[in-house]
């Protein structure tokens, strides 16, 4: 069975699911990686070295680490310190929501994708592509227009762009997997290494901004930008952008419930076979989605350009691996998506805090990331761990809400 | 879709002719550039011919070809046993890591290669325990083994050294072999790093056990059949289990060549492996789960890498950044080209044992 298959049955066993017995198990994940982070921050407190003073103590013995001051900053940082009083949405909170919207949109390219049955790994690759057209594009565009005739024409010119290459390179492995065979997960994450490349060659040579040392193109002017509405200039956020956000959950869910576009991703999804009699084109699915989760990860692009950074510069931060998890974690659900980029801008956002509060180093996060995936991939390991705890589910309860129940229910005959 | 493996037996000739033309079309333009460089000396083909017969593009072919071979056999036994390990570039990175770290605190190369392999083995056990006993999907799972060591192996890095960069150790050295290494070429060959010979042993040992061995026919029944497998009277969770730590000490073999050939752990973006483990899959795929065939596609990426990095020396060429995503490009066409391949019937699945 290929790769695909394989997805696809793991994505309707996700899929299947009860809503209930999803956002148990992915609490669940968030709670156990936060757990095992606090080990792991314990354990590196230990092998680095710090004065007498400076260590906390627990169960009698020095750490240079304190995990609940890591944890706290993580959290209750990233949300502008809603406890200590004097709370302003203007500081640190606006940069939680900033990396929200933009995980909004890596969230959505790989949810999509994944309910096509299709491992969109590139998220990342098309992102970059379309961080770079929009920077590029914008900035041509820049010298016919200026003022707010500017903002209000370049900002949906710069989704556009974004949007636009994204998608294309987002079609390449559609195209790829669909008349050539290439296994997606494979291809998608050579295209990122590929994208990477060549927009260093693109920013250290041809569109390198020639005042600057850094590899990035020349900055756009500040009409080309998002304006910060409500928000201080500094947060880089602007509402307008999580505004499309919203705007980008309502219409994915919209067209993948409501519409025949929607029906064809989600038959070839969860079963191509039927799909095909169905007399759904599968390749044609399978380019559209792929081209259309580019897309949404080339807004992320676009966003990135236009509202955070006002230029192109090489070492763009991992939106698009961490789309990957914020989709997982939402069971690929667009209303999800929502709830669970929300969290990971907190993760990501309070980064920076734990940097500026503690030694920690700010690779944690990373950590974090790959833990969360691991446990939400394996829901047979929460099944067990309830069995043992009573009064949690009942054993029958966990079958009858489990997607695979042939499977499972020979597992069951096991014990 | 799911009906490849239906017309596995017709398509077989197809991608196999496949994969004989993309191999004659590579060696007929090798020797075609051999001839002409013989002919016109001074020109680009002449260069080229010259680096393409150079001792030193054999010896770095060989030097960066271990890292992904040893990985490529590892992906082999986890994917023959029908776990399908894309977690590999994880394990590479979680022992590029270890390795350098124990050599650092010991002083032993050897001491910390086979720490880099234990921390490559332990990860590669977890997988396991999650994919085999918690029937977590294969996919998911190594995507998440390879996160977790992304940012496992940079954040000790930082925790210990202050950076995501590793100090520098002792490197391996190299072992020459007397009079052989004098011989044009090939002497390469037999002026190398020991994880060099290592991996010509592994490469040697995989086929053995799968050619040769009940354990080798037991891991090719656990992908293909698991069922018949479990009938008479092998456990298949057993085997997996064997067959992806194997896979976690082949490709721990790989990191820890691989940090250690240098003599530094750099973790900074993609840390240095790089893609390495992904292009390991291809490679085997490309080789059809073949060990030797793995190690002959393994070499083609890494001797257009090693021509590459004598091209860019001589200051030939294409920039320096689209050089380097050359390999990246190369594999690409080379799914493209190979499509679809003969996947073990039960990769990828869960298996009841039956009371």
């Amino acid at each position: 069975m290929s790769p695909a298959d394989r997805a696809r049955k793991a994505l309707s066993r996700l899929v299947e699911a009860s809503a209930t017995e999803r956002i148990l198990i992915s609490s669940a994940a968030l709670v156990l990686s936060v757990l095992i982070g606090a080990v792991l921050v314990l354990v590196a407190g230990r092998m680095t070295s710090c004065t007498a003073g400076e260590a906390v103590y627990y169960f009698g013995t020095g750490f240079c680490y304190d995990p609940v001051v890591v944890f706290d900053r993580l959290f209750l940082g990233a949300l502008g310190d809603p406890l200590s009083g004097g709370w302003s949405p203007n500081g640190q909170f606006a940069i939680t929501l900033r990396e929200t919207t933009l995980l909004l949109f890596t969230g959505l390219s790989v949810a999509l994708a994944f309910r096509a049955g299709i491992f969109n790994i590139g998220t990342q690759g098309q992102m970059v592509v379309g961080a770079l057209a929009t920077a590029l594009g914008v900035l041509w565009a820049s010298a016919f227009v200026s003022g707010l005739v500017g903002t209000v024409v370049l900002i949906p010119f710069g989704l556009l762009v974004g949007s636009v290459f994204g998608g294309l390179y987002g079609a390449i492995p559609g195209v790829l997997k669909a008349y050539a065979d290439a296994n997606e997960v494979i291809t998608t994450i050579m295209l990122n290494f590929v994208a990477t490349g060549v927009a260093l060659y693109l920013v250290s040579g041809v569109f390198k901004d020639p005042n600057s040392a850094a590899n990035q193109t020349v900055p756009l002017p500040e009409f080309a930008q998002f304006p910060s509405l409500f928000f201080g200039a500094r947060q880089d956020f602007s509402i307008v952008a999580l505004g499309f956000g919203l705007v980008a959950i309502a219409a994915l869910y919209y067209v993948l419930e409501h519409t025949a576009f929607g029906y064809d991703v989600r038959t070839s999804g969860v079963q191509p076979e039927a799909a095909e009699y169905g007399g759904v084109d599968s390749k044609r699915t399978i380019v559209a989605s792929l081209a259309l989760s580019g897309a949404l990860a080339g807004i992320a692009g676009a966003m990135y350009v236009m509202m955070i950074l006002g230029t192109f510069q090489t070492g763009i931060p991992d939106y698009g691996f961490d789309g990957i998890t914020v989709s997982i974690l939402a069971g690929n659900n667009p209303l999800g998506v929502g709830v669970a980029a929300l969290l990971f801008g907190v993760l990501k956002s309070g980064t920076t805090v734990v940097q500026f509060a503690t030694d920690v180093p700010p690779q944690l996060v990373g950590v974090l990331r790959g833990l969360i995936i691991l446990f939400v991939a394996m829901p047979e390991f929460f099944r067990l761990l309830a069995k043992g705890l009573p009064g949690q589910w009942s054993e029958s309860e966990a079958v009858a809400t489990d997607g695979g129940v042939a499977v499972d229910q020979g597992g069951e005959t096991d014990e | 879709m799911s009906d490849a493996a239906g017309d596995g037996e017709g398509g077989f000739v197809e991608r196999y002719s496949t994969r004989a033309l993309f191999a004659g079309t590579t060696v007929a333009a090798v020797v075609a550039l051999l001839v002409a460089g013989l002919l016109f000396p001074d020109s680009l083909a002449g260069t080229l011919a010259a680096v393409l017969t150079s001792e030193n593009t054999l010896a770095a072919a060989l030097r960066l070809s271990v890292p992904i071979a040893f990985a490529a056999l590892g992906g082999i036994f986890a994917e023959k046993s029908g776990v399908i390990n894309i977690g590999l570039e994880g394990l590479l990175i979680i022992s590029a890591f270890g390795a350098v770290y124990v050599t650092e605190v010991t002083g032993g190369v050897w001491v910390g290669f086979v720490a880099g392999v234990v921390a490559s083995t332990l990860l590669a056990a977890l997988f396991a325990v999650v994919t085999i006993k918690f029937r977590a999907d294969q996919i998911i799972a190594g995507l998440a083994v390879w996160l977790i060591a992304l940012g496992l192996a940079p954040f000790a890095s930082q925790v210990i050294y202050n950076s995501p960069n590793t100090p520098t150790v002792q490197t391996m050295g190299s072992i020459a072999v007397p009079v052989l290494e004098d011989l044009p070429f090939f002497g390469a060959l037999f002026s190398a790093s020991p994880t060099v010979y290592l991996l010509f042993l592994a490469v040697f040992c995989s086929w053995y056990v799968f050619e040769r061995t009940a354990f080798g026919r037991w891991i090719r029944a656990s992908g293909e059949n698991p069922k018949a497998l479990d009938t008479a009277g092998v456990s298949v969770t057993h085997v997996r289990y064997a067959a992806v730590i194997i896979s976690g000490v082949l490709a721990g073999m790989g990191g820890a060549a691989l940090s250690l050939d240098l003599g530094q752990f750099t973790g900074n973006g993609p840390t240095m492996v790089n893609g390495k483990g992904f292009i390991a899959i291809v490679a085997y795929l490309f080789g059809n789960y073949n060990p030797v065939g793995a190690f002959l596609s393994t070499m083609l990426f890494a001797g257009l890498d090693a021509v590459q990095t004598v091209l860019q020396l001589q200051g030939i060429g294409v920039p320096r950044q689209l050089i380097r995503i050359t390999p990246f490009v190369v594999v690409i066409i080379v799914l493209a080209l190979v499509g679809r391949t003969q996947l073990p019937e039960a990769a990828g699945d869960h298996y009841e044992t039956e009371e």
